[in-house]
């Protein structure tokens, strides 16, 4: 799991991976020590997310679909079970090893965007190609390309105090796009957006997938969790259902 | 983007709060470096200030700091068997005499007069005019002349303070040859030099050989010189310049060193608590941008350089800054203590060292670190998941 520095276009080759297995959760749980007694937010679930999957997470809040999508970014680790990513064992991971996990095999998605408001949509979207490593002129062009990828590069010298709601959360996909993860993970991504412009969002999405990124979003939003090819409904930190189309 | 660049940018989108931080850091930067220069400013100064001349051994009859003890006897005779040894090759005795002179509306205007004899170099560097050679010829001081209003060529009529009573004695006419600055003169002080016979003629001929101290220069290494006049004469008291300045030390300078000391830790402190602040209320506005880039991968390690860049940065322009505004600070305050009566006219609290400045250096350096301590815990121990979390509820 070496960062990977070569840079594609944003478009991925299907045929080589479409299929593989991700992430692979077995009975994983997740149990939080809170002061009035353990919380078990996620339980027992077991789900693997495979190459160019389009997954959904609903359910009510509480539910533990931001916990789990959290473990299945590596950002949390379960209290039970086991999770692999390519087939390794995220929790034997050092936390150095998984920054870098996360850092050229995942991206992130954020409600509330988190672009750093001192840097252009340019530098938001270059930082975590500097932060891999990536040389200058192939981050230049990976930027290049990823603006235009979302409709921004008009906008690549605003800052996001200088751009929309929608075009903010757009430079987040293309910060989070910026060195090609294999899974996008979304965490509410219309949630703080007028439908409008969620449905434009949730356009992009669905191109990203296209193009070969696998997606696992969690939401509220009934009409973007329909666009997913999986719908995983979550009730009191287990997976109630799962629906394939 | 490094974190220097990425650290900079964080500190340039809040200029409110970075500019308070490198005011801060130079307001209290500069009292730092001051307290330094003041803490071994002292020593330096005086040290400068004994070595000035050629003298490198002062003979006393105790070991009292000189003009504060009694006086040496007989002292053209002791100067002359000092001279006289192999190690000394110049000796000069030197009297201080309260003298007496009718100022602007005839107000009795108080004077020092420094009678001296012997071979060695006077003790002062005439700027116009010429050394005293006759018996009734004298220099004075810049102070001296101006308070005085008198010049080269100008008649003085001096009255001294005699060991016998000194009443009934007229004022003896002396002339004005040279205008010098006098190395032993203090703060505030007139004073006048000439040779120690004017003394004895402004007494009435009666015997005034005594002398507050012997200036020698040694031939060689003054500690021989020392231990030879020493060895010549048990009755009296031979030090280096060094071994006087160890004297000094001791006895008169080591308050401005305690106070030095403390308003040094002081300042480190208060500095490195503003930054702490500054740094850890920044951190805490941020928490949901650190945790994001997090979970985008960057590195624990890294989060944790962009707080330390940060906080050097802030400390590192606030250090820049301290530094001419410290510098101004010390000549203005050096200006303040030096009117302090009693010490040598020449003598300075505030002198510029090159160790003083590393030493302020090192503890901002220091100072940086240990302000970004805290907030680089908060960003070590940043659980990612429960702040992403926190963030969405909040």
């Amino acid at each position: 799991m070496n960062p990977e520095h070569e840079l594609r276009s944003p478009k991925r080759d299907l045929g080589t991976v479409r299929g593989d297995v991700i992430v692979d959760a077995d009975r994983v749980s997740r149990v939080f020590q809170m002061p009035a007694g353990p919380v078990t937010a996620v339980h027992d679930v077991t789900l693997d997310i495979r190459a160019g999957d389009y997954v959904a997470v609903r359910g009510p809040s509480g539910c533990g679909k931001s916990t789990l999508l959290h473990m299945l970014g590596c950002v949390d680790a379960p209290t039970g079970g086991t999770l692999r990513f390519d087939g390794h064992d995220v929790t034997t991971l050092s936390d150095r090893a998984r920054s870098l996990l996360r850092l050229t095999h995942l991206g992130f998605v954020f409600q509330r965007f988190f672009l750093l408001p001192m840097l252009t949509a340019w530098e938001n979207v270059e930082l975590p190609q500097s932060e891999a490593g990536v040389p200058k002129p192939a981050r230049q062009q990976r930027t290049r390309e990823l603006l235009e990828y979302v409709g921004l590069a008009a906008r690549a010298d605003h800052r996001p105090s200088q751009l929309s709601g929608g075009e903010m959360q757009r430079v987040a996909i293309a910060r989070a796009l910026a060195n090609r993860p294999r899974l996008l993970l979304a965490d509410e991504p219309t949630g703080e957006l007028d439908s409008a412009t969620g449905d434009q969002i949730a356009a992009l999405l669905d191109r990203v997938n296209a193009d070969g990124t696998a997606l696992v979003i969690v939401t509220h939003d009934a009409g973007l969790a329909a666009r997913a090819t999986r719908i995983l409904t979550m009730a009191d930190g287990r997976v109630a259902s799962e629906v394939t189309r | 983007m490094k974190a220097v660049g990425f650290a900079w940018r964080s500190l340039v989108r809040q200029p409110a709060r970075t500019t308070l931080g490198v005011l801060g850091v130079a307001a209290v930067g500069a009292l730092l470096f001051d307290m330094l220069l003041l803490s071994h400013g002292l020593i330096v100064s005086m040290g400068d200030l004994l070595n000035r001349r050629s003298y490198d051994v002062r003979v006393t009859s105790t070991a009292a700091l000189p003009r504060s003890g009694p006086l040496v006897r007989q002292a053209a005779a002791t100067t002359g068997a000092i001279e006289r040894l192999p190690e000394v090759r110049a000796a000069l005795a030197i009297r201080f005499a309260d003298a007496r002179f009718d100022g602007r509306d005839n107000l009795p205007l108080a004077a020092t007069f420094e009678g001296i004899t012997g071979t060695a170099e006077p003790p002062w560097s005439v700027r116009r005019g010429r050394d005293p050679h006759g018996m009734d010829e004298v220099v004075v001081s810049e102070s001296a002349a101006q308070a005085l209003a008198v010049d080269v060529g100008s008649t003085l009529p001096l009255s001294v303070r005699c060991r016998v009573a000194d009443e009934a004695l007229p004022p003896l006419p002396v002339r004005v040859t040279g205008v010098a600055d006098l190395t032993f003169e203090l703060s505030g002080e007139i004073t006048i030099g000439g040779p120690l016979a004017v003394l004895e003629q402004a007494c009435g001929g009666t015997d005034q050989d005594e002398a507050d101290m012997i200036l020698v220069v040694s031939a060689g290494d003054p500690r021989r010189t020392a231990a030879a006049i020493r060895s010549a004469r048990p009755d009296l008291q031979a030090v280096t310049n060094q071994e006087m300045l160890v004297r000094i030390q001791d006895t008169g300078f080591t308050y401005f060193r305690q106070i030095s000391s403390v308003l040094t830790t002081v300042t480190v402190t208060f500095s490195a608590l503003l930054i702490t602040v500054l740094l850890t209320v920044s951190v805490n506005q941020r928490l949901g941008e650190i945790a994001a880039l997090r979970a985008l991968g960057f590195s624990r390690g890294r989060m944790i350089a962009d707080v330390l860049v940060e906080s050097s940065l802030i400390v590192g322009l606030g250090a820049v800054l301290s530094l001419p505004l410290g510098w101004a600070l010390a000549l203005g305050l050096d200006d303040i203590l030096r009117r302090m009566p009693g010490l040598p006219a020449q003598l300075h609290f505030f002198v510029y060292q090159a160790d003083a400045l590393l030493l302020h250096l090192a503890l901002m350096a220091a100072t940086a670190l240990l302000a970004a301590l805290y907030p680089m815990r908060i960003v070590a121990t940043l659980p990612i998941a429960a702040t992403l979390r926190a963030e969405v509820i909040g």
